[in-house]
């Protein structure tokens, strides 16, 4: 079985050449994502940012664009600096008339330890019966 | 050290009894009976699973009952949803940054 990796669709009010524009300008990315000077959307290139959910929790991401297809498809890999685990961060563009559907899909999060302090590979086995039962809890909890 | 839902379903045995009991509540021993390792061994892990909270044992009659509390697993599934939500605030920037930059007349200069 598959770990269900995170999908997130739009539709955006703009082009496929501004939306790319978007996620590949560093001048652009600046203003809606992370301050990346230097980003080129290109395969090997790599960039690192560091972010958290809050203050206390700030961690190195490191990033290594494994494809890119001008007006299609930018994929990267995205992981944490000494941490294991390797997730891979894709977003992938579809002109609708004036718009452009954005589908931005980022797999592979069941590899990083939730919890520093517990072990991978006992986590990883398994994960996927596990959020099978959590997800009828709470879609049964949700009725 | 602090016992919490991670280090519960680290183990795969205590993965493979909350699976088990996770739709029906059952006997310690008709749980314990689906392993080939001995009753020691199981009666240890629900020791660990009741101490996360993750399962609670309660008596019936003369027999105990194993009862899982899935709804403690939702702080597992919380980091999953912290990407959720920065992804979502991210293209919520994205959107945002493309709907002002249409509204930017060609001309520089004028603000509401």
């Amino acid at each position: 079985m598959k770990n269900e990796p995170i999908v997130i669709e739009r539709k955006l009010n703009a082009t496929v050449d501004e939306v790319w524009k978007a996620i590949t300008d560093p001048v652009v990315m600046k203003n809606w994502y992370f301050d990346l000077p230097g980003f080129k959307a290109e395969v090997g290139y790599e960039f690192s940012f560091t972010g958290g959910k809050d203050e206390n929790n700030q961690y190195l991401h490191l990033c290594k664009i494994t494809e890119a297809v001008k007006n299609k498809k930018l994929s990267y890999s995205w992981r944490y600096d000494g941490y294991e685990g390797s997730s891979l961060v894709t977003f992938e563009l579809t002109p609708d008339g004036n718009s452009t559907l954005l589908k931005l899909t980022h797999e592979g999060l069941h590899t990083f330890p939730a919890n520093p302090d517990f072990a991978k590979e006992n986590f990883v086995q398994g994960w996927t019966e596990i959020t099978k039962a959590l997800q009828e809890f709470l879609s049964k909890q949700s009725v | 050290m602090k016992r919490d839902a991670f280090q519960a379903i680290a183990d795969p045995t205590r993965r493979e009894i909350l699976s088990m009991i996770a739709h029906q509540s059952l006997t310690v021993n008709a749980v314990a009976g689906n392993f080939n390792v001995s009753r020691t061994a199981i009666y240890k892990h629900l020791k660990i699973l009741t101490e996360c909270g993750l399962v609670t044992i309660y008596p019936l009659g003369r027999e105990r009952f194993c009862e899982a509390r899935m709804e403690r697993l939702v702080e597992v599934s919380e980091w999953i949803n912290q990407y959720k939500q920065f992804w979502n605030s991210k293209l919520n920037a994205l959107e945002y940054y493309l709907g002002a930059v249409k509204k930017i007349p060609v001309k520089k200069g004028k603000r509401s």
